[in-house]
């Protein structure tokens, strides 16, 4: 269940200086040309975000079908026929904190995953946007490469690369020895699933940081060292607060998105690295409960999109 | 010239059409019929076969509770038909024109899945039980010839981390339930309790819940025993013969029994072509063509005029091709109930975030 940003997010934390929106005039023709700028992404968010939560709404408070899908929404017996809805779904996810857990322990690896990307991403979409204008596509266009292969490809990848008979790990599992410790495993473990994490989304993390970073004026950091700032001020007091925007974006890219995701702890993960993704493709796949996987879904999207909207607030603050 | 062309291609698009529409649709388990077999059909029958694939009977069901059309033939495994029937996604053999129905062995036949054989006709066996790695198990001084050997601590503490189970509710309830001496089928809940309290004890040897993925893994050597299905541990000796490895993968049937599951073909309701679809389970019931996948991937074959053209390694694999006694201690899972599955779910939940 990965949803989609709403798409707002990323172009205006990016645009920085502040600028004020452009506005269309507001004669017939202005709002003709406003609906047909915007028309078309209000279709694509209402025919694949708002109406499949609204068939999710529906089917979390109905029952699940005994092969699957649905029970009919309205049941007949000898007193007529009677509006088959219940609420019993979602006590159930209130009533049993196994589910709450799974919430917070799926938290913490998008959270740790988001983190781990911004500490890598900083540097290089700094490096990528001080390079000359001719390397600066080519570096951005690497960044995005492996998108071109498939991404369970890239992720069985990493059970090679992680596996106990890779070169990497034997090489690696050498050394510990030299020191007298105990080889480690990698595979199958929480590591290997965060490794899995980080990599795929590391991508969301460099592009929005570049596109801010690359827009800030050399000219401050210049007034900065001529006012005597040393090159941790210069950062931390100027490019670090500037940069804010993009960092907002870039997490929220990052931490919805893995926050969902169960492909890469079923192919990585070991015997307790299930994440809440896992549980809703449980109950629409193997436990035929499609209202329970409904309400875990939802529970999922109102906390992504709280999450989304406390980056898009703090990203405007940090403007002002 | 240009009425030259429109003739050609008044010509040309009934033959088009034609061979679009006479394509059979099987929608079937990943690498479960022969290619061979394919060809062979298609030559017979003068049409094409188009195959998709699903990895789970769940994946299968889900898709239909769906609204999925534009297959013909499906192969559920048993426990499914009765369900699918039910929902109204299937439509009833005819058996006049499965002249090779007679094949089958009677033990395959008449299932409480299936009374009759209305809508279903077994196509080949899998048991779920245990492989492993010989050289290794050898080495440790371990004998692998019952469920023991994933659930007892004793047994795991020298397998650490080199074991995975399936990634399945049904199957790993089946064997925790086996190892305590009762039923597959067995819904008394203090009973599922007490095979969660096994499953949790064990848990932490264990390396992963794999679905698939442990042939590459057992085949590779990173793995040294796994609870899978013996098409698969068959694969992975394959795998293991192909790469040259210094070791010999073999199955293990537990002898407290096991889950037999027998895939059947069926016919979709709305199936385009139900003639072509008879034909190909005709076809199928020919012992020399079902003996093709047995020979590929190791399956149990229930089709009797099959037996004589197995190759004899595989035969000889009891595991396999149980004898009668053995055989009376395979089980097929049955349905459950919705709620008997939302029970066992919150124990799997529970199972894996621990």
């Amino acid at each position: 269940m990965r949803e989609k940003t709403p798409p707002g997010i990323v172009q205006e934390a990016a645009s920085v200086p502040v600028k004020a929106p452009a506005r269309l005039p507001a004669s017939p023709g202005g709002r003709l040309a406003r609906w047909l700028v915007s028309g078309p992404p209000l279709l694509y968010l209402a025919v694949f975000f708002a109406i499949p939560t609204l068939i999710m709404v529906l089917a979390s408070f109905r029952f699940p079908g005994d092969f699957g899908g649905l029970a009919p929404i309205f049941y007949e017996d000898e007193t007529g026929r009677h509006l088959d809805l219940t609420l019993e779904n979602y006590s159930r996810f209130f009533s049993d904190f196994l589910y709450t857990e799974l919430f917070i322990k799926s938290f913490a690896y998008a959270a740790l995953t988001t983190l781990v990307c911004l500490l890598i991403a900083y540097p290089l979409a700094m490096l990528i946007a001080r390079s000359p204008k001719k390397q600066r596509d080519l570096l951005v266009l690497l960044v995005i490469l492996p998108f071109w292969s498939n991404f369970l490809i890239r992720v069985y990848a990493w059970m090679i690369i992680l596996g106990p008979n890779s070169v990497f790990l034997g090489a690696f599992n050498r050394v510990l020895g030299v020191f007298g410790l105990e080889p480690v495993t990698l595979l199958y473990t929480p590591f290997a699933v965060v490794v899995g994490l980080v990599y795929v989304h590391l991508p969301f993390m460099v592009l929005p940081l570049y596109a801010n970073l690359e827009k800030h004026d050399p000219a401050l950091l210049d007034a900065a060292q001529d006012l005597g700032a040393n090159a941790w001020n210069r950062f931390w007091r100027v490019t670090w607060p500037l940069s804010l925007p993009g960092v907002f974006a870039g997490a929220a890219l990052v931490f919805i998105p893995a926050f969902g995701i169960f492909a890469i702890p079923d192919i990585l993960g070991g015997t307790s690295g299930i994440m809440i993704g896992n549980v809703i493709k449980q109950q629409f796949l193997d436990t035929r409960d499609w209202p329970f996987g409904s309400v875990l879904s939802i529970v999922l999207t109102v906390t992504a999109v709280a999450l989304a909207g406390l980056a898009a607030a703090f990203a405007r603050r940090s403007r002002l | 010239m240009k009425r030259l062309l429109l003739v050609a291609a008044m010509l040309a698009l009934p033959a088009v059409v034609r061979a679009q529409d006479n394509v059979l649709h099987i929608y079937n388990w990943n690498d479960y019929i022969a290619p061979e077999t394919v060809a062979r059909f298609e030559k017979q029958c003068n049409c094409k076969v188009k195959q998709s694939y699903y990895s789970d009977n769940e994946e299968l069901l889900a898709k239909l509770a769906a609204g999925a059309k534009g297959y013909d033939i499906l192969v559920p495994t048993s426990n499914y038909v009765l369900g699918m029937a039910k929902a109204g996604w299937l439509q009833p053999l005819d058996k006049s024109r499965l002249p090779n129905l007679g094949n089958i062995l009677p033990a395959y036949m008449n299932t409480p899945f299936d009374p009759g054989n209305k809508y279903s006709v077994p196509y080949a066996y899998t048991i779920t039980m245990l492989g492993y790695n010989e050289r290794k198990i050898k080495e440790l001084g371990l004998t692998i010839d019952s469920w023991s050997a994933i659930f007892e601590p004793r047994i795991l503490e020298k397998l650490k981390g080199r074991i995975t189970v399936l990634d399945s509710q049904s199957e790993l309830m089946a064997a925790a339930l086996k190892y305590l001496g009762y039923s597959v089928n067995d819904r008394d809940p203090k009973h599922w309790e007490q095979a969660k309290q096994v499953i949790l004890e064990a848990k932490p040897y264990w390396a992963a819940f794999k679905a698939s993925g442990y042939i590459e893994q057992l085949a590779a050597g990173n793995i040294w025993l796994v609870h899978g299905y013996s098409s698969d541990i068959y694969l992975a000796d394959q795998g293991a013969q192909e790469a040259k490895q210094p070791f010999r993968i073999r199955h293990a049937l537990p002898r407290e029994g096991a889950v037999l599951a027998l895939d059947a073909m069926v016919i979709h309701k709305s199936a385009p072509r139900p003639d072509l679809a008879h034909q190909f389970i005709n076809f199928m019931l020919d012992g020399k063509n079902s003996v093709d996948l047995t020979n590929m991937i190791g399956s149990g074959n229930p089709n009797g005029a099959a037996l004589a053209h197995i190759k004899p390694e595989i035969k000889a694999m009891s595991a396999i091709f149980p004898d009668a006694e053995t055989a009376k201690k395979l089980e097929m899972l049955k349905d459950m109930t919705s709620r008997e599955r939302r029970t066992m779910n919150r124990i799997w939940t529970e199972i894996k975030a621990r």
